[in-house]
């Protein structure tokens, strides 16, 4: 199961990045989304998995595919300069990163022994457990983002109307 | 579990190397993509990957319910990013007529 999602995640991920359409590459990224959210159920979170589906597949994958629909843009535009050293030198540079950083997971002791440790205890996570922490531990940070919301909400009515 | 075994049937280090690798597409996307709305959807692709790996951490450390009311404040922060980013490209399609990252360099009007 797991590499299933596993698999579903990463190719969709990966048609977004050589999808030359915007829609079909926005369409990839919500099976990423899905392959996200499955991976949070393996991982014995149904909460995070409902709330991967509901806000990104649900709520900012419409606001991107509706800005797409409206800017009438789906294809790439022209390149100004091709920048080959760049664009191979970020490639090489990411490369580098992802073998060194997943060398580094496979071989780390600690995270070994955690999760041995880890896979002796399936708890799962309850819509109940995660609602006392966040009211009871962080009910400021909870009241924060609510607020941040908000200004992001009127700061983005102010960026896109034309005459205030 | 150890190495490959661990990738194969979703140990800790599975996870994190599935975070790692959807970490990096995101990355390649924002690096190797000119179209705005791409480099956003990258952008969103790499939060998603730290969230995978903050989840992974608190399962393998018994059901840590921190991690999803964190999870929880790092999607509110997604929203908004996606609010305002989608905003900013509507705004620069608005005055410059494009949506390529390339064309929009100059600070000059």
């Amino acid at each position: 199961m797991f590499i299933t999602f596993a698999l579903i995640t990463l190719l969709g991920a990966l048609g977004m990045l050589l999808q030359k359409n915007v829609v079909v590459a926005g369409l990839c990224m919500v099976a990423t989304f899905f392959g996200v959210a499955g991976l949070f159920v393996l991982l014995a979170n149904p909460v995070a998995a409902a709330l991967q589906i509901i806000v990104y597949s649900g709520a900012i994958m419409v606001l991107v595919l509706f800005v797409i629909m409206m800017l009438n843009s789906h294809q790439e535009e022209e390149a100004v300069a091709s920048r080959p050293v760049q664009r191979w030198l970020s490639l090489a540079l990411l490369a580098a990163l992802v073998f060194g950083a997943v060398k580094l997971v496979l071989s780390s002791g600690g995270l070994k022994a955690l999760a041995e440790r880890g896979a002796a205890m399936p708890q799962a996570m309850t819509l109940q457990k995660a609602g006392t922490a966040l009211f009871a531990d962080h009910l400021l940070g909870f009241e924060v983002a609510g607020l941040l919301l908000l200004a992001a909400m009127i700061g983005a009515v102010a960026l896109t109307k034309r005459n205030l | 579990m150890s190495g490959m075994d661990a990738i194969l049937h979703g140990g800790l280090q599975g996870y994190l190397v599935v975070a790692l690798l959807l970490f990096a597409l995101g990355l390649a996307t924002v690096l190797l993509r000119r179209t705005l709305l791409l480099q956003f959807m990258g952008v969103e692709l790499m939060l998603n990957a730290a969230n995978v790996a903050l989840l992974a951490f608190a399962r393998f450390r018994g059901g840590d319910a921190q991690a999803t009311v964190f999870y929880l404040f790092i999607i509110a922060v997604a929203a908004c990013e996606a609010a305002i980013g989608l905003a900013l490209v509507i705004g620069l399609f608005r005055h410059r007529d494009t949506t390529d990252s390339d064309r929009a360099a100059s600070l000059k009007q």
